[in-house]
């Protein structure tokens, strides 16, 4: 019934067709480091930020920023630092505890300091909502420059469940105030390679 | 029915309040300012959304049926619901059929303006709305003052008191970071706990049949991911054509709401996690209407950012609660009269028409101009106060009198200089309420340019 109606009523109701701008993507252009301008969006958006000479180096950074942490899930065969598996019998309730999830980052963007990760890499959707920390792996080269390239380069991917994520959870909602640490992870790391 | 006038004059009883909510929307505003002036080429980002925004319009049923089969194509169950009634049962149906009693809710001012709410919790569910502010003002059982802020309207006082009747909280003077925490740990228990997820949607996307929702505080995404049922309940103006649109409404929604790039979280689901349902509510309730006003139906093509309510200097000075509507501030006020005419009827006269909405408006919707439009339409329909009416038609007739224009002018100012002040700030005279005249001058502007031209 509902259907039916709305479909009606918007068919008697809307206006002559208007054409579809495309999207000129040149007028977005600007020569910038991409490096430079993602590392200081990341830190204006709340977000730690350090760049690595080598990868060997991960784990002892990790340990420094996050010694307290103990429940830690590893994506990436170059830390091993991670204890907790995730399986298919994996409950999203079961990760409740968790410190520190340490994932890999599939590219960034520089103008916002967001980092595109998608379920493809976690079987567990949750993960990076519910860990107490997270932090994230990225290549230098893997950046672009703005939201139009990033979705040129996500154009072709399975579609099931993704995001940018940029900065670590917050909110402003008492009196304005800045308070990082909201809902989701309280703190990201990124660690740039 | 009070006028927002009425209401405005309730919440300009506390002067300092007043004014910490006006520096504090207009300090969202300057960040918006810095965060466009960032992006090269933000003008033509308007023109885009705009021109996006106005194609979708004008194809609309086409873009929700492709919408539809995409989505379930990909394991998304979708529903339409002509009004807040429909809608609101059938995200009852979906929870009793999942055998849910404990519901978690990210923002959607759908779902406000349906009163899902009340009506859930008429039948025995607990909603627990989980945006800090949206949950402070539901403890509070006040309704959103603004659509991004929800509790912009209250002190973190005020806020201190209410966690400590309800969240059993110690008396912190109002320590944000300590009161958030607490809202936290709070919210834990209650994501951890639900039935079933309710989301609203910032974007559908029809080529894909996915969905966007944006938050920061990953209120949404905790609880979707943690419950074995999410209802994502939209307006049938949130689809846009394609993916790709989505890099033009994402550079500018945050950046005009409150001056971030990007939003902490922007998720994008197309399908449901094994096991797990999605089910998508798309809602008529008055927008089709809405879409046969030429004159109003851009307004449809609002993202709900907020940037008008902030720039807005009757908003800031009057708060959200004084338009007594879902959306306030100058977009509601031209929305609101489409809903209830009468009811709503003096939102449209809330403004000072100086037009700032409209430059602010990511999707470029001339607001300030439908405001104008609105109060034709309801001068005609509605019956005016006598006060008003008398004195329009007076100032109708003097200014078409120049003449008679400049004797009145030499009078006022005379009375103005030697009238004693109870005549001067007389109950008449509204404009001399809450201020004090500026000193007057001789001569009008018509005397000093003529001199001035005299002189060289």
């Amino acid at each position: 019934m509902g259907k039916s109606s709305i479909l009606k009523s918007i068919k008697e109701n809307k206006p002559t067709l208007i054409s579809l701008p495309e999207i000129d993507v040149n007028s977005f252009e600007e020569t910038i480091n991409l490096v430079e301008t993602f590392k200081k969006n990341v830190e204006s958006v709340g977000g730690n930020i350090k760049e690595l000479g080598q990868i060997q180096d991960l784990d002892l950074e990790i340990k420094n920023r996050y010694p307290n942490a103990k429940r830690i899930f590893s994506q990436i065969s170059e830390s091993v630092l991670g204890n907790v598996q995730i399986s298919e019998q994996t409950k999203p309730k079961d990760l409740e505890n968790l410190d520190l999830a340490i994932l890999k980052g599939v590219f960034g963007v520089a103008e916002n300091g967001a980092i595109w990760i998608s379920d493809e890499q976690f079987s567990i959707r949750i993960l990076p909502f519910i860990t107490n920390d997270l932090v994230l792996i990225l290549q230098k080269k893997d950046l672009c420059q703005h939201m139009h390239h990033a979705y040129k380069m996500i154009a072709n991917r399975t579609r099931t469940f993704g995001l940018f994520i940029s900065g670590p959870s917050k909110t402003a909602d008492i009196e304005q105030c800045l308070v990082i640490g909201a809902q989701g992870a309280m703190s990201l790391t990124i660690f740039l390679i | 029915m009070m006028s927002h006038s009425k209401l405005a004059e309730i919440f300009n009883k506390d002067e300092a309040k007043v004014n910490w909510h006006d520096k504090a929307l207009w300090y969202v505003r300057e960040k918006r300012d810095t965060a466009a002036h960032h992006v090269k080429g933000w003008e033509y980002l308007r023109d885009l959304a705009s021109g996006i925004k106005a194609n979708v319009l004008s194809n609309l049923d086409n873009y929700l049926v492709e919408f539809e089969k995409n989505a379930q194509s990909n394991g998304i169950e979708v529903h339409w619901a002509s009004n807040a009634e429909e809608h609101n049962k059938i995200v009852y149906k979906i929870l009793t059929q999942n055998n849910a009693t404990k519901v978690v809710k990210s923002k959607s001012m759908l779902t406000e303006e349906c009163h899902l709410n009340p009506y859930l919790e008429s039948k025995g569910i607990e909603v627990i709305d989980t945006d800090l502010g949206e949950r402070i003002v539901q403890l509070a059982k006040e309704p959103p003052s603004h659509i991004v802020l929800p509790a912009i309207h209250k002190t973190k006082e005020e806020i201190d008191v209410l966690f400590q009747e309800h969240l059993g909280t110690k008396p912190s003077n109002g320590d944000p970071q300590y009161l958030t925490n607490e809202a936290r740990k709070h919210l834990r228990d209650k994501f951890l706990n639900a039935d079933v997820a309710l989301t609203g949607v910032n974007f559908a996307i029809a080529e894909t049949g996915g969905f966007v929702v944006c938050t920061n505080e990953g209120n949404a995404d905790m609880g979707v991911h943690l419950s074995k049922v999410h209802i994502a309940c939209m307006g049938i103006e949130k689809i846009i054509p394609r993916e790709e649109h989505l890099g033009v409404f994402l550079r500018l929604l945050a950046r005009s709401a409150t001056g971030q790039p990007i939003t902490t979280y922007s998720s994008h689901f197309n399908k449901p996690a094994p096991g797990n349902a999605i089910h998508i509510v798309i809602v008529d309730n008055g927008r089709t209407e809405q879409l046969s006003r030429e004159d109003f139906r851009s307004s449809l093509s609002c993202i709900r950012c907020g940037a008008c309510m902030n720039t807005c200097p009757i908003y800031r000075r009057s708060g959200g609660f004084s338009y007594n509507a879902t959306i306030p501030g100058p977009i509601g006020s031209i929305l609101s009269p489409g809903m209830d005419m009468k009811k709503h009827s003096s939102l449209p006269f809330a403004s000072t028409l100086c037009g700032s909405c409209s430059n602010v408006c990511p999707v470029k919707i001339n607001i300030h101009e439908q405001l104008y439009k609105w109060r034709q339409i309801i001068t005609k329909e509605q019956k005016q106060p006598l006060i008003k009416k008398t004195i329009l038609k007076i100032t109708g007739m003097v200014l078409g009198r120049p003449k008679l224009y400049a004797v009145l002018g030499i009078s006022v100012r005379w009375m103005l200089k030697y009238a004693p002040r109870f005549m001067v700030y007389s109950k008449l005279n509204a404009w001399g309420k809450s201020r004090e005249f500026p000193k007057v001058e001789n001569g009008n502007f018509d005397q000093w340019y003529k001199n001035r031209k005299n002189n060289g």
